[in-house]
């Protein structure tokens, strides 16, 4: 459970969330909306105790984590995956080895055990052939689904985080992400989605949190979202409205 | 900046230099990445320093040849040559290519991976960025900069030889009895302190630029520039009092 209570941030006296509270359980399936700069990525890094907010409280699992230190925090962020924006692969290791980071760093597995485990999560995720490639030599898509493998290594994480997992990429590798993410959350484990593509979010969410100036605007289910008022979420939602193949897939 | 920036700035950096040094006794040990950390700082500095010592050689050779000729001191070249080069020139000169090649490259790999969210996706992992990214550029600099030292000064010595011999006609026996007096202990100490002190400011200062990048690509350019800067400035001003330092301690009148 991630509570968020009157928390605000600001980044070189640049206000970014203000005043942001919302309950979220650990098995739901919610899309933090919004334009560039408007603190969704924000959200994903104090929940994770990345940044530190400047006012309010952040509990997980009714822990309070703002005065938490980097090492008291380790426990925090094992009960979350997170897929940044880009993947965040590291650059010097090829995609065995970064899906093997976790795996060296905290099990005992011998080098066939880790071979093995991570030839899994590749297949898991589709992109078993790149298994010696390096970061670089990927498309957006394989960055993406190697970091979700990467994500999935070592720790058995109660929910996902992804940072615009579908940003930049074609509509099939966004298909492809979008199908990954509701595969992974079919065994309760939820996700919070951050992105600004309204169409990917409800393919995959069933609550939706809309970011404007740094304040929530809106708070609901998918009925809510539609019929919502907020102008910047209308322009938002013609993306949804001019797809109508997309209008089609949503409702099914 | 503001003056409380700056002192922030300045804590966050002798917390990150102190942590990165002592992180060299602290478990895990992450060996590998020293290793290859050093092979790119050494090994790959190595035909820099080669050519840079070579040709100070040369050139400090033939300053000095010129000007003790013209007093009939031709006979000090081995020796001026031999004490500017251990004490003073050697150690500044190896830094400097270093901070230009390793420090620029550094802070640009560091700035790059926290652009990419890379130094946020070890925090999130458990691993520590200080610990897996800073102590093992401190740790290869501090082996590194002290071994290319080495090999620049005889190589400057050698360039210095070259011209001593063939372009100023001197004895080349003369030359290298005049070095071996200069090898005394208290010249030997005074040019091998300053490159571990050297080697652990560039390393610090240029990760501290790296891991505070902010902004995108300006943000990297200008990372990129104040590790090289600032490195630069605190070699040279480091120098100095490592100087006044050292000939007191050793006991040179000045």
């Amino acid at each position: 459970m991630i509570k968020f209570d009157h928390v605000s941030f600001s980044y070189n006296k640049r206000s970014v969330l203000r005043d942001v509270s919302f309950l979220i359980d650990s098995s739901e399936r919610v899309a933090i909306l919004g334009g560039s700069g408007e603190g969704k990525t924000t959200i994903l890094k104090l929940i994770l105790g990345l940044l530190r907010p400047d006012s309010g409280s952040i509990s997980i699992d009714g822990e309070d984590i703002t005065g938490k230190t980097e090492s008291e925090l380790r426990d925090v962020r094992m009960k979350f995956s997170i897929v940044f924006q880009e993947g965040a692969l590291f650059d010097s290791l090829n995609v065995k080895e970064n899906v093997a980071f976790c795996l060296r760093e905290y099990t005992n597995l011998s080098e066939e055990g880790i071979d093995r485990r991570v030839r899994e999560l590749l297949r898991v995720v589709g992109v078993e052939n790149a298994i010696d490639l390096m970061p670089d030599e990927l498309s957006g898509g394989m960055h993406r689904r190697v970091a979700i493998a990467r994500s999935l290594a070592a720790f058995e994480p109660a929910m996902f985080l992804y940072d615009e997992p579908t940003s930049g990429l074609d509509p099939v590798n966004a298909d492809i992400i979008c199908k990954l993410i509701a595969d992974l959350s079919r065994d309760r484990r939820g996700f919070i989605i951050v992105t600004h593509k309204v169409y990917d979010a409800m393919r995959v969410a069933d609550r939706f949190i809309f970011l404007k100036e740094g304040a929530v605007v809106l708070d609901g289910d998918k009925g809510m979202l539609k019929q919502a008022t907020v102008p910047e979420l209308s322009i938002f939602m013609s993306e949804l409205n001019g797809n109508c193949e997309g209008e089609a897939r949503c409702s099914k | 900046m503001t003056l409380k920036r700056l002192i922030d700035n300045l804590q966050d950096y002798y917390m990150l230099a102190f942590r990165g040094l002592t992180g060299i006794f602290r478990r895990p040990f992450y060996l590998s990445d020293a290793i290859e950390q050093m092979d790119y700082a050494g090994a790959g500095s190595f035909v820099i320093i080669v050519l840079v010592a070579l040709f100070i050689g040369m050139a400090l050779s033939l300053q000095l040849s010129a000007e003790f000729s013209r007093l009939g001191l031709r006979m000090y070249t081995g020796k001026a040559v031999g004490i500017t080069i251990i004490r003073e020139v050697g150690p500044v000169m190896a830094a400097l290519v270093f901070t230009g090649r390793v420090g620029a490259g550094m802070a640009s790999e560091l700035g790059s991976m926290v652009l990419g969210h890379q130094v946020d996706s070890l925090r999130v992992f458990g691993v520590d960025p200080v610990k897996k990214l800073v102590t093992p550029r401190i740790m290869s600099s501090l082996i590194m900069l002290p071994a290319l030292t080495i090999i620049g000064d005889a190589l400057s010595i050698f360039g210095a030889y070259y011209i001593v011999v063939f372009v100023s006609n001197q004895s080349g026996h003369v030359y290298w009895r005049a070095i071996r007096d200069v090898l005394i202990f208290e010249n030997i100490i005074a040019g091998s302190v300053k490159p571990f002190i050297f080697g652990f400011l560039i390393a610090s200062i240029s990760c501290y630029s790296g891991l505070t990048t902010r902004g995108g690509a300006t943000g990297l350019r200008q990372s990129t520039t104040s590790a090289v800067v600032l490195s630069i400035i605190s070699i040279i001003i480091s120098d100095f009092a490592l100087t006044r330092i050292l000939l007191y301690i050793l006991g040179f009148s000045v």
